[in-house]
């Protein structure tokens, strides 16, 4: 095997570690991670979630050892190979009811877990990806064996990085996103706390997981107190985790995040299009599509995920995102209803994408880092990037061409309505570059153009185009 | 015992909330543990002098 290297992201457990070689996802494990897998492996909790898909597909890799170069592998035991995951995303671009879905699908396996004396180590989100629209936790170096007499260790870091961000959201209307991108450990018991008022002490999980929290971990600030000790010999048992679990389960299940009229969700999904409009644009689309199969395919102001479901049905994986964690989060759960597999949704702004972030700024990466699309759809959305966000048209179009992909463009010319109405909050004359004729000369220096069409409405146009070699 | 400790600190706190959110499962583990810190602070506890307690 040539080319493998550490996933930078996966250096905090010392007895797991992510290789990545050739396009594979290996797992190095110590002796003691490989007792670990063993105890995992052999259990029923194993066998169903993977059976379900609720956990990533895991096998050794016989000849692993022997495979990867001595340097890499130096005190591994063994090494499994696990299914690869179409896209990785991180927490702060998923939207309210994927985090949820996250929080419930780590508990479920928790629970799973300490039914056979096993216990997961952390509480991390980023151990949770996505098949289309489906989450599946895939650290199966999190399982380790339940030790008699210790607590739940991943609880702090399951309040941090699961339960606040959601309270925020369902309580407080606060977008968890920017938290969890601004601190990749998550929101702290105080921060949290201090953001609750006297009105959410009665809210459900608030008093508990939230203030209590706070109160004593401010009290042991300065402590030198063994606690983990302490709560072993007075007897500490599962059953104390086991009620915890089902206590946040149920609190989890209940949380509800109910957005308010958003920028998109207050004109409908296709509002200010004619159904003629609408009709021509589909098969526009579907024949840039059907031109052959997409490994990946990114949809860039996906809105309802009309256009990601055309595209889906020639392509193994499409990225939905969108700047409106509303209609995200709509997209999301109408895709969970369907079963879509193929399609996930992403809460991405554009003008303002996900950065590399942690230790060397490699722990997280940014979004182009993740897989280049084949196909680009790109509808119905440079009216927003150019004139809301302010990036220069030719700088736009010079991004798209940077991703080396196919694209669907799509230009709603000044005469639009809605191009109109973002013009009018701006000072006259801010945007001499939003003008059909420079668009179509920057598009065709840098891409081939195959295709256009001018919709019947006459104030959008659509537009096939290669990058140019 | 390197093994046996966790690549994550559980903290303090979040440990001792896990025992008040156990309710009355809690109570009996709750009672010894106060108990114990009782007697290790009136100097009544056997093990002061067993070298693998803490020096506190």
């Amino acid at each position: 095997m040539s080319a493998a290297t550490i996933e930078p992201g996966s250096f905090r457990d010392p007895h797991s570690r992510v290789v990545e070689a050739d396009g594979a996802v290996l797992r190095l494990l110590s002796s003691q991670g490989l007792r670990d897998w063993d105890a995992l492996s052999a259990s029923e909790l194993f066998r169903r979630a993977v059976a379900e898909g609720k956990l990533v597909g895991t096998e050794v890799e016989p000849d692993g050892l022997a495979s990867l170069p001595d340097a890499l592998v130096d005190g591994a035991a063994a090494v499994l190979r696990h299914e690869v995951v179409p896209f990785v995303s991180y927490p702060y671009e998923w939207t309210f009811a994927m985090l949820k879905d996250a929080a419930l699908l780590q508990l479920e396996l928790l629970r799973g877990a300490l039914d056979e004396n096993l216990i997961l180590k952390d509480s991390s989100p980023y151990n949770v990806q996505w098949r289309g629209a489906e989450p599946v936790f895939i650290d199966v170096g999190s399982f380790e064996a339940l030790r008699e007499g210790e607590p739940w260790v991943g609880y702090r870091q399951f309040c941090m990085l699961f339960l606040y961000p959601l309270l925020l959201q369902a309580y407080k209307g606060i977008p968890f996103q920017p938290w969890l991108r601004g601190r990749l450990d998550g929101i702290e018991p105080q921060a949290c706390r201090d953001l609750m008022s006297f009105r959410d002490l009665f809210r459900s999980g608030v008093l508990s997981h939230v203030v209590l929290h706070a109160r004593l971990e401010r009290s042991q600030a300065d402590s030198d107190r063994d606690v983990k000790r302490e709560l072993g010999k007075a007897g500490f048992k599962k059953e104390l985790i086991v009620a915890n679990v089902n206590r946040l389960e149920r609190l989890v299940r209940k949380l509800e995040w109910r957005p308010g009229a958003s920028e998109w969700s207050d004109y409908g999904p296709r509002g200010h299009y004619t159904d003629a409009d609408s009709g021509a644009k589909d098969e526009f689309v579907r024949r840039a599509a059907a031109e052959r199969d997409w490994e990946l395919v990114w949809d860039l102001g996906c809105n309802d995920g009309r256009f990601s479901r055309i595209v889906a049905e020639h392509a193994r994986t499409v990225v939905a995102m969108d700047a409106d964690a509303a209609v995200v989060d709509r997209l999301y759960r109408s895709l969970r209803e369907d079963g879509q597999t193929s399609i996930l949704p992403l809460f991405v702004d554009l003008v303002d994408p996900s950065p590399a972030l942690g230790w060397r700024g490699a722990e997280r990466r940014t979004l182009s880092d993740r897989g280049s699309p084949e196909l680009t759809l790109c509808l119905a959305l440079i009216h927003h990037v150019a004139i809301s966000g302010n990036v220069p048209v030719r700088d736009f179009l010079e991004w798209l061409r940077s991703l080396e992909t196919k694209l669907v463009i799509e230009f709603p010319t000044t005469d639009d309505p809605l191009v109109k109405r973002l013009l009018a909050r701006k000072q006259e004359g801010t945007h001499p570059d939003y003008e059909r004729g420079y668009f179509e000369r920057c598009l065709g220096e840098l891409f081939d153009v195959g295709s256009s069409e001018e919709l019947s409405s006459g104030t959008r146009v659509l537009y096939v185009a290669q990058p140019k070699v | 015992m390197q093994a046996l400790l966790a690549y994550l600190d559980p903290g303090s706190g979040s440990m001792l909330l896990q025992l008040l959110l156990g309710g009355a499962a809690a109570v009996g583990i709750g009672f010894k543990m106060t108990w114990r810190r009782m007697l290790r602070f009136l100097r009544l506890d056997k093990k002061q002098s067993d070298p693998e307690a803490p020096a506190a």
